[in-house]
């Protein structure tokens, strides 16, 4: 691994293995992301890329191996040489600086704009409503939509979908980002606006892992790529030297052809 | 028509357009027509409604506490359904088997059954079963009364009709919830919610689109299903209806009477369903 390991690292996989079924998912998994770190993750559909951001906030379970989040050890309890899985309880409020933006979107369908974004704040924190408006009022302006704060969902194109999808994560105050291919269904044009999103995040300084197949992301603004074939980090390596001298077989094809 | 035989300006307007005609239909409306003309002829030559019998009854003190006990008894039924299917619908999508069968179980036997069958067997056959209703807690008795004291023609219809009714409600529900992509979960979830917070905030209010619409008709349909449990005796519309026309014979004027009310109950019941459809709207 090229960095070092830090008491501190923003997310930590400890030897995380998945399975369904007979599949095997995930396979010994251990990445180790310093605080401030863009990684991308490359790989072929079904390597594990979403699987994998999935696990890190507990919207899915592992079979083997530890996670930890800012030092947290995620959906579990560690009981002598056991984990427990923890109560809905506990992993939801781990999940609250966890914030994660989804290839689909997943705007809340019934509310508005500004509604999206502060239903966190308001009903999982207790924010107050004129203080949690105003926050909301503030990050949709971050993202370029001031003026749709009282928009629904179906009445905003893909790319602004994702946009506020990306200032509803943020109104969590989340320290590590999890985007789960979060241009794959947009076009390039509406493409752009999301990634000039995500490399606003980035400047900020939060800790993201992004799982994609847009090569933008990965070669201007990622430090570092994992790249997965089923379920296994094949290679790890600082996004430049990823880009031009891969390793891995997989990895060297992989970048020919997205060349 | 082959290209060759375009005439030398095709730029040019044509003359005259002449559309499809849906002959069939207008065959169809004629013989409607003729039909609904034999029906008024006959109708023409049968005993006339005496609009001063109707007049009479229409809107006497008997007949509007038989609408309102009506409308109460569907009204209440209903909003008991609601409770009891949200909490069966709730139990079958959990995932825990034993909650699952019990809520299958339960939908099929009150949705599989008549209803006019749960109303007398709640009414005639429960009591005999069950002679005392005992409540003790810690050997501290907290209620025991007789069963037919709780089991009054009211009691038996109400609770015939909720659990008969929770069933379809169930299954509505239970739709509802269904139809909510499991998307909208995952990004409740990422932001902290708890499954019961997620529930409440997100996936119960995009059911709704889809509850309420069926809900309102069920409504309608427990509004008129009320007229069941004249069976059982209780002094509903039906029931105090049929008891005046047992006496003075005007069979066809009072049950016009009925008839009115129920289309006003079924026109409440469609104003309140537009209102509540209107806030929960198709997104």
């Amino acid at each position: 691994m090229h960095t070092p390991a830090t008491a501190a690292a923003a997310i930590r996989t400890v030897g995380v293995t998945k399975k369904r079924g007979a599949l095997t998912v995930l396979s010994n998994v251990s990445v180790e992301v310093p605080r401030g770190q863009v990684v991308a993750l490359l790989g072929p559909s079904g390597a594990g890329k979403s699987t994998l951001l999935r696990c890190i906030n507990h919207l899915e379970t592992i079979d083997a191996g530890r996670i930890f989040v800012e030092g947290d050890l995620i959906g579990y309890r560690e009981r002598g040489d056991v984990l427990h899985e923890l109560p809905d309880e506990a992993s939801s409020r781990q999940r609250r600086r966890i914030g994660m933006v989804f290839q689909s979107f997943n705007l809340f369908r019934h509310l508005t704009a500004i509604d999206n974004v502060m239903a966190g704040p308001v009903h999982v924190l207790g924010m107050p409503r004129t203080q949690a408006l105003a926050l909301a009022q503030k990050l949709l302006a971050q993202v370029g939509l001031a003026e749709k704060a009282g928009s629904y969902p179906n009445q905003l194109s893909g790319g602004q979908q994702q946009r506020v999808a990306i200032a509803r994560a943020l109104a969590m105050q989340p320290t590590v980002m999890l985007l789960d291919e979060p241009t794959s269904a947009l076009d390039p044009e509406l493409s752009q606006e999301v990634i000039a999103a995500i490399r606003q995040l980035a400047a900020q300084g939060l800790t993201l892992m992004i799982a994609t197949h847009e090569m933008a992301i990965a070669r201007d603004f990622a430090d570092r790529v994992l790249f997965m074939v089923q379920g296994e980090v094949v290679e790890d390596a600082p996004a430049r030297e990823f880009f031009t001298a891969p390793r891995h077989e997989r990895a060297k094809v992989f970048v020919a052809r997205h060349e | 028509m082959s290209s060759t035989t375009v005439a030398p300006h095709p730029a040019a307007a044509p003359q005259r357009i002449v559309h499809r005609r849906h002959w069939g239909a207008w065959a169809f409306g004629i013989v409607v027509l003729l039909l609904f003309a034999a029906l008024l002829k006959a109708a023409a030559s049968a005993r006339i409604v005496d609009l001063g019998v109707v007049g009479q009854y229409i809107f006497s003190e008997q007949i509007v506490t038989g609408a309102v006990n009506s409308l109460l008894l569907g009204s209440v039924a209903l909003l008991i359904a609601v409770a009891v299917g949200l909490v069966a619908a709730l139990m079958r999508v959990s995932g825990n088997p034993i909650l699952v069968a019990f809520s299958a179980t339960y939908v099929y036997l009150f949705r599989g059954t008549p209803m006019l069958i749960q109303l007398i067997f709640w009414f005639n056959a429960f009591p005999t079963m069950f002679k005392t209703l005992h409540i003790e807690l810690f050997g501290q008795v907290l209620l025991s009364v007789p069963m037919t004291q709780v089991i009054t023609p009211y009691g038996a219809a109400l609770l015939g009709l909720s659990l008969a009714e929770g069933a379809y409600m169930a299954e509505i529900i239970r739709g509802g919830i269904l139809a909510v992509d499991a998307g909208q979960r995952d990004a409740a979830r990422s932001l902290g919610m708890t499954t019961a917070q997620l529930m409440r905030r997100i996936v119960i209010p995009q059911a709704s689109r889809i509850i309420v619409p069926a809900t309102g008709n069920q409504y309608i349909m427990l509004l008129k299903s009320t007229s069941l449990a004249s069976a059982i005796g209780y002094l509903e519309l039906l029931r105090i209806t049929t008891d005046i026309y047992a006496s003075n014979f005007r069979v066809v004027e009072l049950l016009a009477v009925a008839g009115f009310w129920y289309l006003v109950m079924t026109a409440l019941a469609t104003a309140l369903q537009t209102g509540l459809e209107k806030r929960f709207p198709h997104r």
